[in-house]
């Protein structure tokens, strides 16, 4: 579960180039959004795309997306459960 | 302007010029609905209202609007995201002759009673979940009247003191008759104020009449010529708010009576259906931001066969990354076609020609009756030489009249008829366009335009901000992120997330800088104002 954290955190800082922001800057309880991270819809798209390319998760319905898309911890607890690759 | 090099590129078929017909926006809707009554008009989570239907349900609502004391000309806020009540309240409004006012559903605050005074506008038509913002600064403006779509209820829970009580909106249209309300509408009547966000950080509103849409409708119906099958679906992800979706998405699809799948994105999470809903709807046109472009090209689930049924893939807002047209043409052997636009020009002014498109980096050439030169900086009146850069000017019928209660703006941005748009561009020896820079320090992000002012205006509020200056930063995903430099007051410590905090009570999430930087002082002239091309990194500019 670290590894997949940590690993996931530096995903999350490359793909979605935040910039000034390290991947151990990001807490694990941290919120994507509404604060926190400070994400936007388009940068879940981005997240989308990488699920899936890279562990082979599919979120494609919004109620799902509510449910994973809290903070780093509660996505990475779906890809362990769910993860293809 | 001795020649018009850009008409050679023009496709067989496509005229340099149209004859428009002298009909109002809701015209649009009522031959389509004459012609196809059973064609899907919206589709919203899966539920399908037809034409016959959509025009019964704007009627209604026109007489309820009419029954309150909406005349002609009173202007009436849409604050919606792509809804079916945006699009009923839309025809509803101008059938009566009465005027739309569109603002984005993300602004509040100050930005937001700035607007709704600037419009002077007396109706406001929103959702229940937006009411707060709006109820927050509903006194200090002429707002008489509230009328709401009630999703959750909201509404109930609330009390009206001294504000006036909202009216339901389906309560309203239900209430009352579906013929035909009294048209007062005529073509060249005001029909849109459509707001952009002031370059010396006041909201300014666009004034276009029925004529100019409806000639900018008919001018890129012109241009893209496609066949088509009946109720072909168009997919409405770009805001109705905003000039680009408005007539791309919105008004041509009712011009020629497509379906338009309904994507209301103000939430984080309405995107994430998007693949599926482009594999069961399978629509012939998506105009998009570059930003999502890259998004959905990144996914696995892209494939040849997603975009078969897409003809039309339009990109506008900013420049598409050349890497992306590449990429989309190696996965589907089509192109996407650049436009560009702008609200005073009632959407667009340049296309790409479809379907062979235009050559890396170019945003098109123009429309049929329109006009582009390049001309320099300092007076505007030299018209420059192709290959040079200076600033892009535009002339056609669709053209704003002027910005609402604005004079002095208005004859700086209209002289002689030519719209000057701020933009840095040149023009090839064939008529491409390419922009290059801005000439002031607008930022581009996911297709919204921020004017630094405006985000600096409310850095500075915050308690331990000296000062601040915003400059746009490259950004793969969004074209340009909002990069803030802030002085601290003496002693006074940095806290990143206080201030983001406090951006985003005052700001849309997309005028939130994306990164802070505490700097010991910010680059001035010797007027005072800040350098901000100094700031802005290496490299950095839209394209071209």
């Amino acid at each position: 579960m670290r590894e997949l954290l940590d690993e996931l955190k530096k995903k999350i800082v490359t793909e979605l180039e935040l910039m000034d922001i390290r991947p151990e800057d990001i807490k694990d309880d941290e919120a994507f959004f509404q604060g926190g991270l400070g994400l936007a819809s388009i940068d879940l798209l981005f997240l989308v795309a990488v699920l899936d390319n890279d562990y082979g998760v599919l979120i494609d319905n919004k109620e799902l997306g509510e449910k994973v898309f809290i903070n780093l911890t509660t996505l990475a607890e779906y890809i362990m459960q769910n993860r293809k690759r | 302007m001795t020649s018009k090099p850009w008409l050679k590129n023009y496709e067989p078929g496509v005229p340099a010029h149209i004859k428009y017909p002298p009909i109002t926006i809701p015209q649009l809707l009522l031959d389509t609905k004459e012609r196809h009554p059973q064609y899907i008009a919206t589709t919203f989570n899966d539920t399908d209202i037809t034409y016959g239907e959509l025009n019964a349900k704007v009627n209604g609502m026109a007489h309820a609007l009419k029954s309150l004391g909406v005349k002609k000309g009173t202007h009436c806020v849409l604050f919606l995201p792509n809804t079916p009540t945006y699009v009923i309240a839309y025809y509803a409004v101008l059938k009566i002759g009465a005027v739309v006012v569109n603002i984005n559903v993300g602004i509040q605050g100050e930005e937001l009673v700035d607007s709704l005074k600037t419009s002077e506008a007396k109706v406001i038509i929103s959702l229940d979940v937006f009411i707060q913002n709006v109820y927050r600064v509903i006194q200090n403006t002429s707002i008489g009247i509230v009328i709401i779509h009630s999703v959750f209820g909201l509404e109930k829970k609330m009390k009206f003191e001294g504000v006036p009580t909202p009216l339901i909106f389906n309560d309203l249209v239900a209430a009352h008759p579906t013929h035909e309300p009294d048209w007062e509408c005529r073509p060249d009547d005001p029909a849109v104020l459509q707001f952009t966000s002031g370059s010396t950080g006041r909201p300014k509103a666009a004034i276009l009449t029925h004529q100019t849409i409806v000639a900018n409708i008919i001018q890129t119906v012109e241009w893209v010529n496609i066949s088509e099958t009946g109720n072909d679906a168009v997919l409405c992800i770009i805001p109705f708010f905003h000039v680009f979706g408005m007539n791309a998405c919105l008004n041509l699809s009712v011009y020629k009576g497509y379906r338009m799948i309904l994507i209301p994105h103000f939430a984080w999470l309405d995107l994430i259906p998007l693949l599926t809903i482009i594999k069961k709807y399978k629509p012939i046109s998506l105009p998009a931001v570059p930003s999502l472009w890259t998004a959905l090209l990144m996914s696995p689930r892209a494939t040849k066969e997603l975009f078969l049924p897409l003809l039309v893939p339009v990109s506008g807002g900013a420049p598409l990354p050349a890497r992306i047209h590449g990429q989309y043409e190696e996965l589907t052997g089509r192109k996407i076609y650049e436009a560009y636009g702008l609200s005073e020009a009632s959407s667009a002014a340049l296309f790409a020609p479809y379907p062979k498109g235009a050559p890396p980096g170019s945003i098109g050439v123009p429309l049929p009756d329109t006009e582009a030169r390049i001309v320099d900086f300092d007076t505007g009146t030299k018209e420059l030489a192709p290959g040079e850069v200076g600033e892009l000017t535009i002339r056609g019928p669709q053209i704003m009249q002027g910005y609402y209660g604005n004079e002095a703006l208005t004859r700086e941005v209209l002289r002689d008829g030519w719209l000057y748009t701020g933009d840095l561009a040149r023009m090839d020896d064939e008529g491409f366009f390419y922009l290059v820079d801005r000439k002031d320090d607008l930022i581009i992000t996911s297709g919204f335009n921020v004017y630094p002012s405006i985000v600096e205006g409310v850095l500075v509020r915050h308690p331990v901000v000296k000062e601040a200056a915003v400059v746009g930063a490259p950004d793969r995903i969004r074209g340009q992120a909002v990069k803030a430099y802030v002085v601290l007051e003496t002693d006074q410590k940095a806290d990143k997330e206080d201030i983001l905090a406090f951006c985003r009570d005052c700001l849309p999430d997309f005028k939130v800088p994306r990164t802070i930087h505490f700097v010991d002082q910010i680059p001035r002239n010797p007027i005072g104002k800040p350098l901000r091309k100094s700031l802005r990194p290496e490299g950095e500019n839209q394209g071209g």
